[in-house]
């Protein structure tokens, strides 16, 4: 399963931030996305999320180009992707909710109603999967605090755990790492390769160039509102086909 | 007045009259302004979400009329309210007029505006990446209001109860069209508290007033109080 942009040409207003864009996440891969801040980086992931429509080109899962029909179809697609906000955003509720929500929406009227009355009776029978998740981080003996009471990186860890709850076939990452230490980074790091090698594709923007050479199996450069190199990290990082992003990599474009 | 035993005796025989008069009013006004305020929350909310996340023509003079409407006249609502459900008016069919029904409706036109604005302002302050997440998560947009109303639930609970509190104090809408009427036995039909406290005060029955607005009194104070505890509920974010 591939979930892909053809040619996609993308701005805000009279703004420019994708003339042309074509890039794949694949199933089983880490795909990470490097480039300056503000070349569009988490424009291209709620692109790649079926957030935003792009003004022109394709976007496609699994081959099907998912804004040429209609949005009760389109959000079977979308309930195959994960997202990750580069800020944790999570609800105003316990932990174990927070990691439930994604598996929540996915049910039946009916189930839903009883699950919420089970709660506000205090039965919280909370569901397997949720709880592998939060184990997945580290975080299950904190699935009844309040998500309020975590630390930054406890709640970037939630924030990753709820997108697996529901074990998508993409997983998207929005800088997940960068407001995190080593510690909580090792976490997220050795999770989203145990979420690949689960066949999971990934996507993760980053600013850190050693971490996409950690754990990326494909690179792609974003400059100048075009993908301008995409590679394995040893092709992109030693031996870079462009000589802008060697540049970018030397540290020597500034932007 | 003295408490002397002398002269509580006499108003402790007339009391089983006085409770259940007081009694039937304390029932009318809950279910009114109970009513008026969930139909009002129903409302508002789905038009409290609608203004503060969707874009639409006429949104700028809706908002200026939810603006208008919680400092509305109530004597003026009254008097509409009136008209529209009086003969010459469109639900004069309804045969509405000096009924509890047609206090629900002028109390849900003075709440509505009062739970919309202050929901807005709580849906407002709900952040767009909590809202982002609900839909990453593969929430439909119903999910996301239904998020954005949880985030907001402080706010929410505020919003309804300061609507409660301007449609059980107000006295003008209910005197207009609910005409403060009784039975001959004493219980109230469309008598409420406030009604009642301005029929006796003109009457000189002071003591049946001063216990009608003690009881008045002690229903605002009681949810003022709800809405400070919730205030410091809703305080408590991640950061
Ligand atoms: N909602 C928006 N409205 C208008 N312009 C926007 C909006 N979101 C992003 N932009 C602009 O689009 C460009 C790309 O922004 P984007 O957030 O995708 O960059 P980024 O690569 O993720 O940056 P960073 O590394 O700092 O997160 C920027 O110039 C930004 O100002
Ligand atoms: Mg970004």
């Amino acid at each position: 399963m591939t979930l892909d942009t053809i040619d996609v040409h993308h701005g805000y207003g009279t703004e420019t931030v994708f003339d042309g864009v074509s890039l794949s996440v694949r199933r089983g891969e880490v795909l990470a996305i490097i480039g300056p801040s503000g070349v569009g980086k988490s424009t291209l992931l709620r692109l790649l999320a079926l957030f935003d429509a792009p003004d022109q080109g394709t976007v496609r899962y699994g081959g099907e180009p998912v804004w040429q029909i209609p949005e009760w179809q389109r959000l079977e697609y979308r309930r195959r992707i994960g997202m990750v906000f580069q800020e944790a955003s999570l609800f105003d509720a316990s932990v174990r909710r927070n990691a439930e929500y994604g598996l929540r929406v996915r049910q039946s009227w009916p189930d839903r109603i009883r699950h919420e009355l089970a709660t506000l009776v205090g039965r919280t029978n909370g569901t397997g999967d949720a709880i592998d998740a939060l184990d997945t981080v580290g975080l299950r003996e904190k699935a009844d605090q309040d998500a309020s009471s975590l630390s930054g990186g406890e709640a970037q860890r939630v924030a990753f755990a709820r997108a697996l709850a529901y074990e998508p076939d993409v997983l998207l990452l929005d800088e997940p790492t960068s407001d995190l230490d080593p510690r909580n980074t090792a976490v997220i790091e050795d999770a989203v390769l145990e979420a690949k090698n689960r066949g999971i594709g990934v996507g993760i923007a980053t600013h850190d160039m050693h971490q996409a050479e950690r754990i990326a199996d494909r690179v792609a450069v974003l400059l100048e509102n075009d993908v301008i190199e995409i590679g394995s990290p040893e092709t992109v990082f030693e031996n870079p086909a462009d000589e802008r992003t060697r540049k970018f990599i030397d540290g020597e474009l500034v932007y | 007045m003295s408490l002397e035993p002398a002269t509580v005796a006499p108003l402790l025989a007339e009391f089983p009259f006085e409770w259940n008069y007081i009694r039937s009013i304390v029932r009318v006004s809950l279910y009114v302004s109970i009513t008026a305020v969930a139909l009002s929350t129903a409302f508002s909310l789905p038009v409290a979400l609608l203004v503060g996340f969707r874009e639409f023509p006429g949104k700028t003079l809706l908002a200026s009329i939810i603006n208008t409407g919680m400092g509305f006249p109530s004597v003026v609502v009254g008097l509409v309210v009136l008209f529209t459900v009086s003969n010459e008016g469109p639900l004069g069919s309804w045969d509405l007029v000096f009924t509890p029904e047609a206090m629900i409706l002028s109390q849900f036109v003075l709440a509505a505006p009062v739970i919309t604005g202050v929901s807005l302002a709580a849906v407002s302050s709900v952040e767009q990446n909590v809202r982002d997440a609900a839909y990453a998560m593969g929430g439909t947009r119903f999910d996301v209001a239904l998020v954005t109303i949880k985030e907001a639930r402080y706010g929410i609970a505020t919003a309804v109860l300061a609507g409660f509190g301007r449609a059980i104090s107000e006295v003008g809408s209910v005197l207009i069209v609910g005409g403060n009427i009784a039975n001959a036995d004493g219980t109230s039909v469309t008598r409420t508290l406030t009604t009642a406290i301005q029929l006796e005060a003109r009457q000189g029955r002071f003591r049946t007033a001063m216990i009608l607005g003690a009881i008045l009194v002690a229903l605002v104070l009681l949810v003022n109080a709800l809405v400070v505890r919730l205030g410091n509920g809703g305080g408590g974010r991640y950061g």
